[in-house]
């Protein structure tokens, strides 16, 4: 097709639209659909809480603020990346409190290991919380990925592996309260080892789920 | 957060700023301003695209493809933000796809050799000489100014790139181009006559 015929049918098949919201206002109405659905999830295990053992206890505490922000600015970032014209340094966003996260558990390992030498750093298999974490990341996932298509597939596989960081991290915000007193390796094995198997998995399904083929409605 | 500043100055300035305002009014479904955006950048996309790409007909196919990637992704504009970064960032996207697609093509398919045979029809299978008449090409290029043959000889026949070329004859890029093209056209030109 000559590009003024294709000019010209896009002008007469102009509809209008509305401009996407800035990423961070995306990104807090996604937590804000994300965060309560999580809370009713686990909200059997939030009652259980003793909420002055967890308001004493600052690692818990830091670890989830660096949780929470994790979600937050991954999700920033997965919305920045779909509006062309942003700059790459945003996608580093969710480094900095993924960073925290990581000392947290780190430190809590290491404290474990002092108090309980070899036995405090034993990894021992938890598939009971796999329906769990399943079913806490549904809705967030669903959302997230039904807000991403809404803008432009630039860098797919970039963007599904921050979404899913996002939802991996609002899903260990709530799964933190059903495993209060856990030792930290096992944070750091089946939590933070879900959030990289999850993120790499977005990674590769990138193309697929957010691909051009999708925005120009042609799969 | 990190944006792209809008690096245009001056008439490209006030340029930037009407199609920012163009894209506003597509956006609220202005046909005729969309129709004028559309038109008014297609140079801009052209060059992009020009850049990677040599043939005309690539470039073009790149170009629609650009076209109709912004049209499916119109909403994504903020028109509080410069309008230059969002095209030329979809603009690069697309042909970096566009390359892609074409290397992974590229591996995929084999070169073969020309087929002996189309059909067992007798009249199907004349043999022909790819090159037409090559004693009339011969005479035809013999008739070219010296520096409009150099230019044709060493790059269409030897097939040496631009860049090559203006290094063997020590003329500039621009030069040899404009000779090459005169070259084709006086070629073009001669073995018409004859035939």
């Amino acid at each position: 097709m000559d590009t003024d015929e294709l000019i010209r049918r896009l002008a007469a098949d102009l509809q209008p639209v509305r401009p996407l919201k800035p990423p961070w206002v995306r990104a807090l109405l996604w937590l804000g659909i994300a965060l309560p659905y999580v809370a009713a999830v686990v909200w059997g295990k939030l009652t259980m809480i003793d909420a002055s053992q967890v308001a004493g206890d600052v690692r818990f505490l830091v670890e989830q603020a660096a949780t929470l922000a994790t979600a937050l600015t991954a999700a920033i970032a997965a919305f920045c990346s779909v509006i062309p014209g942003f700059g790459r340094r945003v996608l580093f966003l969710p480094l900095a409190p993924l960073g925290v996260w990581l000392a947290s558990v780190g430190q809590g390992c290491v404290q474990d290991w002092l108090r309980l030498g070899a036995e405090g750093l034993r990894i021992r298999p938890d598939w009971d919380c796999l329906p769990l974490a399943t079913v806490i990341g549904i809705v967030p996932t669903i959302v997230l990925v039904i807000m991403l298509r809404k803008g432009a597939p630039l860098r797919p596989r970039v963007t599904l592996a921050l979404a899913a960081l996002a939802v991996a991290s609002v899903a260990n915000f709530g799964m933190q309260f059903a495993h209060v007193g856990d030792a930290s390796i096992m944070v750091l094995a089946w939590h933070l080892g879900a959030v990289a198997v999850l993120s790499m998995l977005g990674g590769w399904l990138g193309e697929l789920i957010l691909g051009w083929g999708h925005a120009l409605g042609v799969r | 957060m990190t944006r792209h500043r809008d690096n245009s100055n001056g008439p490209a300035d006030s340029g930037a700023e009407r199609w920012r305002l163009l894209m506003q009014a597509a956006q609220r479904g202005d046909k005729s301003a969309y129709s004028s955006l559309l038109r008014e950048i297609l140079p801009v996309l052209r060059a992009i695209v020009g850049r990677r790409w040599g043939s005309r007909q690539d470039v073009d196919d790149i170009v629609q493809d650009i076209l109709l990637s912004l049209h499916a992704v119109r909403n994504s504009y903020d028109p509080a933000r410069p309008f230059m970064p969002w095209l030329v960032t979809i603009a690069r996207r697309r042909v970096a796809d566009a390359a892609r697609r074409s290397s992974s093509r590229s591996m995929t398919e084999a070169l073969v050799g020309e087929v002996a045979e189309t059909f067992f029809a007798e009249d199907t299978n004349v043999p022909s000489n790819g090159y037409g008449d090559a004693e009339a090409l011969a005479r035809a290029m013999s008739g070219l100014p010296q520096g409009q043959r150099q230019a044709i000889e060493l790059m269409k026949l030897r097939e040496m790139s631009l860049k090559e070329a203006a290094a063997a004859t020590g003329t500039s890029v621009g030069a040899l181009k404009v000779s090459a093209h005169r070259g084709m056209l006086a070629l073009r030109k001669a073995l018409a006559a004859k035939s």
